[in-house]
């Protein structure tokens, strides 16, 4: 099948701000969202965490609005009402706070309200990687389905109920997240709405091509990674087959990272299992923090700046590696020659990801 | 693509391939169908709802001796429901606010995708997992993926529509309903033989 | 000690939400951690030590002292009769 699929900008909401501009200069900045959140624990403890500060009540919802009321300014009625376009969300909780009712209720209807588009919105809930598996069911959609258009949509919140599963794990750190780092000690949660259009024709707008991508579970445990890896090393192993890509072409690698002893060991096995540690890797976790159904859109969009703009990104939080493996960290932002760009995700439920993007030639 | 096997799981009873296998009466009727299957696997306690309908309705299958007849080695996972994890949420949040303490046991079940996780642990299955929300069991949503899956090279999916929905007097409903298709040629009535084939298990259920 | 036993295999149940279990399904030597035995795993053991610290006022200085102490009920019981008082 050699249709390209092209993947361009929806729009980026995050508490660095609105919009794709606002996000891409905040990154080229440094700033992150990641903040002290005092008495923020269960037993009012302080953790820290990327919170949108300006959303009022009805969070998730007003979120979603707000994303879309942005993405409105970019693509007409007609396209978004089309018959032909898609529209795909990705999220861990949905809205949470409509327990005991349907959580992902309003993400139909507010999107079947502000686009009045005729097809059913597909949700995917697959934990940390619904954002990368959403972006390759996208694809599969214009590839296989007919679509022309489809509309990712990465979203969640932070909320009491998050904040304490994970700090019930003994997963949240209780300083700004470090990915890879030697002292790095769990994660920072965050919040964002990440939106990215796929599509048959090529907009008028910056696009990338993407390629293509795989997922694959560990079959190990349902919330520790693989000791081994196994579950992201196939899932990009098959990315890279499925393209027929030369590893030595990819150029930089948007890992997950997100800061656990566990997970970030894992990746840097997995990677140089792939034969992959020696391409300039990093997380984004944080500047974010780590947005679950978001993240895997949010960062797809930072790859696609890394592209634009032939920039490289920081890993904010980290000073020397502490993993078992070699990883090659990019540790300031800097110019670079950017052009192919494997994301990947791994998630709990076993769960990993990759998909692979490139410049259009 | 051809449905090549099936089972249905509810609080009445169990179905493999059409056929009813054991009728259940208790009202702790997961782990009579557990017992039922003389299952070993102690794993199973830990598990919330969703996670023991997913492993029981594949012990089902399992049992039929169907895994063994095909390569599983890309078995694609593709499962949905209407709730999520919405039981497990509840049961979560009073952990909390009831008992004073988040339950991590708990909250490790308060995401859908888990029971593709525990079914992949069981049977060592890699391939391509993914969970979808939709309002009602979609025929349609599983045959365009199944498609989908046939287009990428992938030889077998196995569907699940594993369901736990609290309705409006708090009687917790829930259904587990598998398939496992064979991705060896284009079928364009397959949205249509899924609709049936859960016509067909809900109205023997009613019997 | 075998009233404690029970009391724990009672508490075990309800922390870990093993609705399926009762009691007697549980022996006091069962290795609660082994495949073979309840097969509860490191997030569980996360919750022992909730257990503890909510029921009998211990606290575990080292999470991965937890192995020993939690590997059967013999071994819980011992521990807390050991450090109780």
């Amino acid at each position: 099948m050699n249709n390209t699929v092209y993947l361009s900008y929806g729009t980026f909401v995050s508490p660095l701000g609105v919009g794709i501009e606002a996000n891409f200069n905040a990154l080229k900045n440094g700033e992150s969202g990641v903040q002290l959140q005092p008495k923020s624990g269960f037993n009012q403890e302080d953790w820290y965490f990327s919170k949108i500060n300006t959303l009022p009540e009805n969070r998730y919802d007003t979120l979603l609005k707000l994303a879309l009321a942005d993405l409105k300014k970019q693509y007409s009625t007609a396209v978004l009402q089309d018959a032909q376009t898609l529209f795909i969300v990705s999220s861990t909780k949905g809205n949470i706070d409509a327990l005991p009712n349907d959580v992902f209720a309003s993400s139909r209807e507010i999107i079947q309200k502000e686009t009045n588009n005729p097809n059913n919105v597909i949700i995917i809930s697959n934990a940390c990687i619904s954002g990368v598996l959403a972006i390759n069911a996208a694809a599969d959609y214009i590839q296989f389905s007919g679509y022309k258009t489809v509309i990712v949509i990465g979203i969640d919140v932070v909320s009491d109920f998050v904040l304490y599963g994970f700090q019930s794990l003994y997963a949240l750190s209780d300083a700004p997240v470090q990915p890879f780092d030697k002292n790095r000690k769990g994660i920072s949660l965050g919040e964002a709405c990440g939106i990215v259009v796929l599509s048959k024709d090529q907009p008028s707008n910056f696009s990338v091509e993407y390629l293509g991508g795989a997922s694959s579970n560990d079959a190990n445990h349902i919330s520790g990674p693989s000791r081994t890896g196994e579950g992201l090393f196939r899932a990009i192993n098959k990315t890279i087959e499925r393209n027929s890509i030369d590893k030595t072409n990819i150029d930089f690698i948007s890992a997950h990272g997100t800061g656990t002893l566990y997970n970030d060991e894992m990746e840097s096995i997995a990677f140089n299992r792939c034969e992959l540690a020696h391409i300039p890797l990093n997380s984004l976790k944080g500047y974010f923090g780590h947005t679950l159904g978001a993240a895997g859109v949010i960062e797809t969009l930072v790859a696609m700046f890394s592209i634009e703009h032939q920039l490289l990104f920081a890993n904010k939080g980290f000073e020397e590696l502490g993993t078992s493996q070699p990883l090659s960290i990019v540790q300031s932002t800097h110019s670079s020659s950017v052009k192919t760009v494997l994301k990947t995700a791994s998630g709990f439920g076993g769960g990993n990801a990759a998909l692979l993007i490139r410049a259009l030639s | 693509m051809k449905i090549i096997a099936s089972t249905y799981l509810s609080s009445k009873g169990a179905y493999l391939n059409g056929e009813k296998i054991v009728q259940f009466t208790d009202e702790n009727w997961l782990k009579a169908c557990y017992q039922h299957l003389a299952l070993d696997y102690p794993k199973f306690y830990k598990m919330d709802n969703l996670s023991k309908m997913a492993v029981l309705g594949v012990e089902l299958l399992a049992n039929s001796g169907i895994f063994s007849q095909i390569d599983t080695n890309d078995l694609e996972l593709l499962f949905a429901n209407s709730n999520a994890s919405q039981h497990t949420d509840l049961k979560f949040i009073d952990s909390y606010t009831v008992a004073k303490n988040p339950s991590p046991s708990l909250f490790v079940y308060t995401l859908p995708n888990i029971l593709t996780g525990e079914l992949a642990i069981k049977h060592k299955w890699y391939g391509e997992n993914s969970f979808y929300i939709s309002p009602n069991f979609d025929a349609q949503l599983f045959a365009t993926k199944i498609h989908q899956a046939y287009k990428k090279g992938v030889n077998y999916c196995l569907c699940g529509w594993i369901d736990s929905k609290l309705e409006a007097n708090s009687t917790l409903s829930e259904e587990s309903f598998l398939f496992l298709v064979a991705l060896n040629e284009e079928n364009a009535s397959l949205h249509q033989e899924i609709e049936q084939l859960m016509t067909q298990y809900n109205q023997k259920e009613k019997e | 000690m075998s009233e404690l036993k029970e009391t724990l295999k009672t508490q075990i149940i309800s922390q870990l939400s093993l609705e399926d279990l009762t009691p007697a399904d549980i022996a006091d030597d069962m290795p609660l951690f082994a495949e073979d035995g309840l097969g509860l795993d490191s997030i569980d053991a996360l919750e022992f030590i909730v257990l503890l610290e909510s029921n009998y006022g211990l606290k575990i200085a080292d999470p991965s002292q937890g192995r020993e102490i939690f590997h059967s009920v013999n071994s819980l019981a011992d521990f807390i009769e050991k450090n109780r008082n």
